[in-house]
């Protein structure tokens, strides 16, 4: 018992020596390789990095030459051409994503001349509660991206309370994190529309509360996050595309 | 979305990260920038005034980290006008030495495009992880330009990229209780703790620096770290 104590002793205080970087020769060489292997002593050394982290804010700021950044442009161009440019995978995916804004605007124009065929439903529209205005019957479409492109159209048919969402080549896959869409309206929090699947069309029928937030001028967002969605109900992680609905 | 209420000035004045900025002269990265603030804006509209500007600027460095993932280079230009000077500064703290500080910060960056995706914005700041990389880096090098016995130690660390060096995690209340939890140690403990954190001493520099054995040198630490995550944590 006191055995185990100990020895879970001597691996917290490994962790934060490693974390501190105190550790030569042997001693460093087994924090190594239980960082590696050990995802309880990985995790404890993440922290512990974490923890002394604020002492550098002790530390003055200093600008540094302009040529250190030349130097570093230099770099990023030799990398650039080379042939082997041995990107890891989900960067190669993130830039076909990004660099797909052609393929886009045929999509939009395609999904633009559906919405445009479709016969406007007039359809009795839900009950509205007292302080929510009844959803639009307009179809409107979002363009979500950035100054890097359009990444994805969301377009929406309120009568149908269908939410189509079209990703030109493929979602990066990333087990450890979730894409998660959500709806901002205008002057409001953003609300949860669920987590997005990998594939390159989605569909989705909202709750009829969802729904009413779909008005023209509010926007819809894309955040990274854990997997299963946002644990607080609330974006947590970087928005990687967002856009406002319009009527189409 | 409101505009108002909302300025991208509010968050740069208010966060310490931002204290070396300086204006960005690539227009699509400006226009990236009001991008992802617009996002701000629309997303976080339940933030507390005081906390907006350092949660902006946190939310903002994390998107920039996040593009430059994707390889947007003028994402990293901009990351970089906005966080060299922070880094700098510890380079410089590490390795005593501005041509081997300057060296380091240009490892550092090159590191982030590299591996910017090892990045959680769930785990850690985007300048804690940065500033946990700078430290990192430049006792690699501090420790390449050592002597000989050392040099095979130094040399695996420069080649250790591994994903799990640049794992931090850190909890919201850290920066605030880390000082009053240091206080609490013993002044040797504490001395010896920051002196491993600024200056990258190993346990046998530090125990020469003191003058005493090695074994109380490292029971000294050893005892004051798990004083001080028992405190962190209370």
């Amino acid at each position: 018992m006191s055995d185990k104590r100990d020895r879970d002793e001597d691996r917290a205080a490994l962790a934060a020596e490693h974390a501190l970087r105190l550790l030569h020769g042997e001693p460093l060489q087994r924090a190594r390789a239980l960082e590696a292997k050990d995802a309880a002593f990985a995790a404890e050394t993440a922290r512990w990095r974490g923890r002394l982290a604020p002492l550098a804010s002790e530390i003055d700021h200093a600008a540094p030459p302009g040529a250190v950044w030349d130097r570093i442009a230099a770099e990023l161009g030799a990398e650039s051409s080379a042939a082997n440019d041995n990107a890891v995978g989900l960067r190669r995916r993130l830039v076909l994503w990004r660099s797909a804004t052609g393929a886009m605007t045929a999509i939009a124009a395609s999904l633009a001349l559906v919405l445009a065929l479709q016969p406007r439903q007039v359809v009795s529209p839900p009950v509205p509660s007292p302080v929510t205005r009844p959803a639009s019957a307009t179809p409107m479409v979002a363009m979500l991206g950035g100054d890097s492109g359009t990444k994805v159209v969301a377009s929406w048919n309120p009568a149908a309370r269908q939410l189509v969402l079209a990703v030109p080549g493929d979602m990066p896959a990333d087990p450890a994190h979730a894409h998660e869409l959500w709806v901002i309206p205008a002057g409001g929090k953003p609300r949860s529309l669920g987590t997005m699947g990998a594939g390159k069309q989605m569909h989705m029928t909202l709750a009829e509360t969802l729904a009413r937030l779909l008005q023209s001028g509010a926007t819809i967002a894309i955040s990274v996050e854990p997997p299963g969605g946002s644990p607080t109900g609330a974006p947590t992680g970087p928005v990687v595309a967002a856009g406002a609905l319009t009527r189409a | 979305m409101n505009a108002s209420g909302c300025s991208l000035s509010a968050g740069r004045g208010s966060a310490e990260v931002l204290a070396g900025a300086v204006p960005n002269p690539r227009s699509s990265a400006s226009a990236g920038f009001s991008f992802a603030h617009r996002l701000l804006c629309a997303m976080k509209g339940d933030v507390e005034p005081s906390n907006f500007g350092a949660e902006a600027a946190r939310r903002e460095l994390a998107i920039l980290i996040e593009r430059v993932a994707g390889g947007d280079r003028a994402a990293l230009k901009v990351l970089y006008d906005r966080t060299s000077a922070k880094l700098y500064g510890i380079c410089l703290r590490v390795l005593g030495d501005e041509a081997d500080a300057q060296d380091s910060l240009q490892d550092i960056y090159l590191t982030v495009w590299k591996r910017a995706g090892l990045y959680d914005s769930a785990k850690a700041s985007p300048i804690t992880w940065l500033s946990v990389l700078a430290r990192n880096r430049s006792i690699d090098r501090l420790r390449a330009r050592r002597a000989p016995v050392e040099q095979l130690d130094a040399a695996l660390e420069v080649a250790d990229d591994a994903p799990s060096a640049l794992a931090v995690a850190e909890q919201a209340d850290d920066a605030r209780r880390l000082s009053h939890c240091l206080e609490e140690l013993e002044e040797r403990a504490r001395s010896a703790i920051r002196a491993a954190f600024f200056d990258g001493s190993t346990y046998p520099e530090l125990a020469e620096r003191e003058g005493v054995p090695l074994p109380t040198m490292k029971s000294w630490i050893r005892r004051g770290l798990l004083r001080l995550r028992g405190c962190l944590e209370r």
